[in-house]
Parts: structure tokens; C-alpha cells; sequence
């Protein structure tokens, strides 16, 4: 197995950037899709609210019924 | 821009199967369309279930090591949770969603996954 | 059509003679542009144009760059993207300016079981303890790298980490004069600890830092 040019492994890096990361912008919004993006809001909320108690302890425990 | 390598791991063989095939990746993301309402719906679903696949996968794995499950229920919490992650890569494939479509960003709580 | 390359601040000095820009200007905020006649073609070359452009406008600007493929349909839409989110924008470039990304990849041993990981017929108690052990082999990355590394950047974030062996995936917001010393930690980390395999490249943009 050859190794990987150089360019070629900094190519990975460069991907995960453009493709995960940077600004995201969307055209304006049409008025069905903006109600869908308030549910998502307000969604994004509560799973926060979920990773975070559970990081606490606050969450009951798995039972044991599986 | 062979200057971006500050650091390249001593294995040679590392990476070599890693460089993702460029244009299926980026040709589904370029032309996501972000009013396309069933993607995003699908989005928002699957990233819960994920949420919570990963929150009882850690859980067991805390139970593992306090000790409490018994071997029977390990290999069945196991199994349940294996197809599971199956099932999920199906259904990420059947939207046209990667790993990285499902990890929402929390604000200051940073990124979900 | 519009493709989006960088949020920066207005006023700003001339754009680089890199390729045809343009800015599109709103009250304290400029969209760096180019107009273009169909959506982008995914190839490496573009990808690396496409970076050479960010990065000879960060030469002499502070920004946030945009997620690569972004289009507009008109110099409108992007006006009313920059106000609808003027002030998280602005927030973020005043976060990130002066520094860069640096990406931080750990890769591990892994283990026999690697290539079964899609073999129905492996044990679910396998399934576990391969999780398991893949758990404290990550727990052991972050304090072995992420830790000491965070020390010398002004941020952090981890993102997934999708790759064979890949333990842990990081990037770091590094204020530019610190790059170097933050290139030598590596490679002291890499060397204290033969176990594990880190890949570091940068300096970029600040792309894991643009959206907070």
C-alpha cells in the first residue's frame, strides 16, 4: 500500500472543514419551511435539556427489562 | 498546499484507505435543498434517535463496568443495540444524511454527538 | 447565481486579485462573493482553489469562512442573510480574530475485531466490550492530547470522529503567533506517547469556530 501524498492527507482535513464546518446559510426561507425550523428550535432545546440531565444523573437508569 | 501537515502520524499505512470518494459526498450536499421539508423532518428525527441510541449505549456501558448487568443481559443489551446502529446507518443512507448531518450544534453546549 | 466564500467585517481593505470577487456590504458586516453560472463541481482542484481564495483573503482580513457550495440565488438573498443574523456574525468573527484552525487527529490501535464491525453474527457481549474498550481508549486520547493542547488555544471543539482506528477528532481555535508551539507540542506528545498516531494540519480558517 502506498502511503498517501502529502496533499492527499491534508485533503481529508480540507474536506472536513469546507463540508463540516463554516457558516451555513440558506436562501431566504419559505413560510412552510420556516414553521418547520421553529419546531427544530424548539427541539434542539429539549435535547439539549435530555444530554444534560442525563450527564447529571437526573435521567432514571435503564431498566431491566430488555 | 503541501504546507498544511504540521504533523503526520509515523504509520504510513494510516490513512490509505481514508480519502473519501469526492464527488458523492459533496454532490449530495451541494445540492441539498434546505426547504426540502422531508429531509430536514428526517434530519431532526433521526438525530433524537441517535441522542438516544448513544445515551443508553452509555449507560450500558456504565452498568457494565459498575458490574450490575448480568453476561445474558449484556449479550442481548448487545444485540439490540448492534442492529439498532444498523438500522440507523439504513435509514441515514435511505435520507441521504452522514454522521455529521446528525450532530447538531447546542449553542454553548456545543455540538450534540 | 452567488457562491458564498467569507462573512467579513465593514469596512475592509481591497479584495485580492485571487479570483473574481466581489463584496456585498451591510452595515458593519461584507459577504465576500462570486457570481457563477451553475452550482460548484466537486473536485479536489476546486476544493484547493476554493481554499486559496479564503485564505488569501484572510492575508488581510479577519473572517469567518462559509460551508463550501454554499449558493444564492441573488445579491439580495445574501443582503437579508446578513441581517437576519447581524449580530451572531458579528460575535463570531470578534471570537476568531487573529487566530487559526489547527485539526488534531488520534488514531489508536484498534483491534482483532476492527473488521468484524459489520458482522451480524458477532456476539452482542462483543459488540459491548468493543465499545467499551474503544471508550477508554478515547478517554485516554483526551487526556493524553486534547488536554495539554487545549492549554495553548483560545478554544476547542470535537467533532466525530468516522474514520478506522480514529479515536478522537479536534480542532483548535490558536492564536496565530502560537501555531508553531502548538505544532511542537504534537510532535512531543507524539513522541511520549508510541501508542497512538496523531495527524495535525493547519493552519486553516477558522471553520469549526464560525457558527457558535
Amino acid at each position: 500500500m502506498t502511503a498517501l501524498a502529502e496533499q492527499d492527507v491534508a485533503l481529508i482535513d480540507l474536506l472536513d472543514r469546507l463540508l463540516g464546518g463554516g457558516v451555513v446559510i440558506f436562501g431566504d426561507i419559505t413560510l412552510a419551511a420556516a414553521d418547520v425550523d421553529l419546531v427544530y428550535v424548539g427541539l434542539r432545546a429539549l435535547v439539549a435539556s435530555v444530554a444534560t440531565a442525563t450527564e447529571k444523573g437526573v435521567l432514571p437508569e435503564l431498566g431491566s427489562a430488555l | 498546499m503541501t504546507d498544511k501537515l504540521l504533523h503526520r502520524p509515523p504509520d504510513p499505512d494510516l490513512l490509505a484507505g481514508s480519502l473519501p470518494s469526492i464527488d458523492p459526498v459533496l454532490s449530495r450536499r451541494v445540492n441539498a435543498d434546505p426547504e426540502n421539508l422531508e429531509r430536514g423532518l428526517a434530519q431532526l428525527v433521526l438525530t433524537l434517535v441517535e441522542l438516544l441510541r448513544q445515551l443508553m449505549e452509555r449507560q450500558a456501558l456504565r452498568r457494565i463496568d459498575d458490574g450490575t448487568l448480568s453476561e445474558d443481559q449484556i449479550e442481548r443489551l448487545g444485540r439490540t443495540f448492534m442492529l439498532l446502529a444498523e438500522r440507523m446507518e439504513e435509514l441515514r443512507h435511505e435520507f441521504g444524511l452522514d454522521e455529521e448531518d446528525l450532530n447538531l450544534n447546542l449553542g454553548p453546549l456545543g455540538n450534540l454527538l | 447565481m452567488i457562491e458564498l466564500y467569507a462573512i467579513t467585517s465593514h469596512p475592509g481593505p481591497p479584495l485580492p486579485d485571487v479570483a473574481p470577487l466581489r463584496e456585498i456590504e451591510r452595515d458593519r458586516l461584507s459577504a465576500v462573493i462570486a457570481h457563477i453560472d451553475e452550482e460548484p463541481v466537486a473536485t479536489a482542484d476546486r476544493l484547493w482553489h476554493h481554499e486559496r481564495v479564503v485564505e488569501a483573503l484572510m492575508q488581510s482580513r479577519n473572517l469567518l469562512p462559509v460551508r463550501y457550495g454554499t449558493c444564492l440565488p441573488d445579491e439580495d438573498a445574501v443582503a437579508g442573510a446578513l441581517d437576519r443574523r447581524r449580530e451572531e456574525l458579528i460575535t463570531a468573527l470578534e471570537f476568531v480574530r487573529g487566530a487559526v484552525e489547527v485539526s488534531v487527529r488520534v488514531f489508536g490501535q484498534g483491534s482483532e475485531d476492527q473488521r468484524d464491525a459489520s458482522d451480524r453474527n458477532r456476539s452482542g457481549a462483543d459488540y459491548l466490550r468493543e465499545k467499551a474498550r474503544r471508550g477508554h481508549e478515547r478517554a485516554r486520547a483526551v487526556s493524553a492530547v486534547h488536554e495539554p493542547l487545549r492549554a495553548l488555544a483560545r478554544a476547542d471543539a470535537e467533532r466525530p470522529a468516522t474514520l478506522d482506528r480514529e479515536l478522537l477528532r479536534s480542532a483548535f481555535l490558536v492564536d496565530r503567533p502560537r501555531v508553531a508551539t502548538f505544532s511542537r507540542l504534537v510532535a512531543a506528545l507524539q513522541a511520549s506517547h508510541p501508542g497512538l498516531q496523531l495527524l495535525c494540519t493547519g493552519p486553516w480558517p477558522p471553520y469549526s469556530f464560525a457558527q457558535r
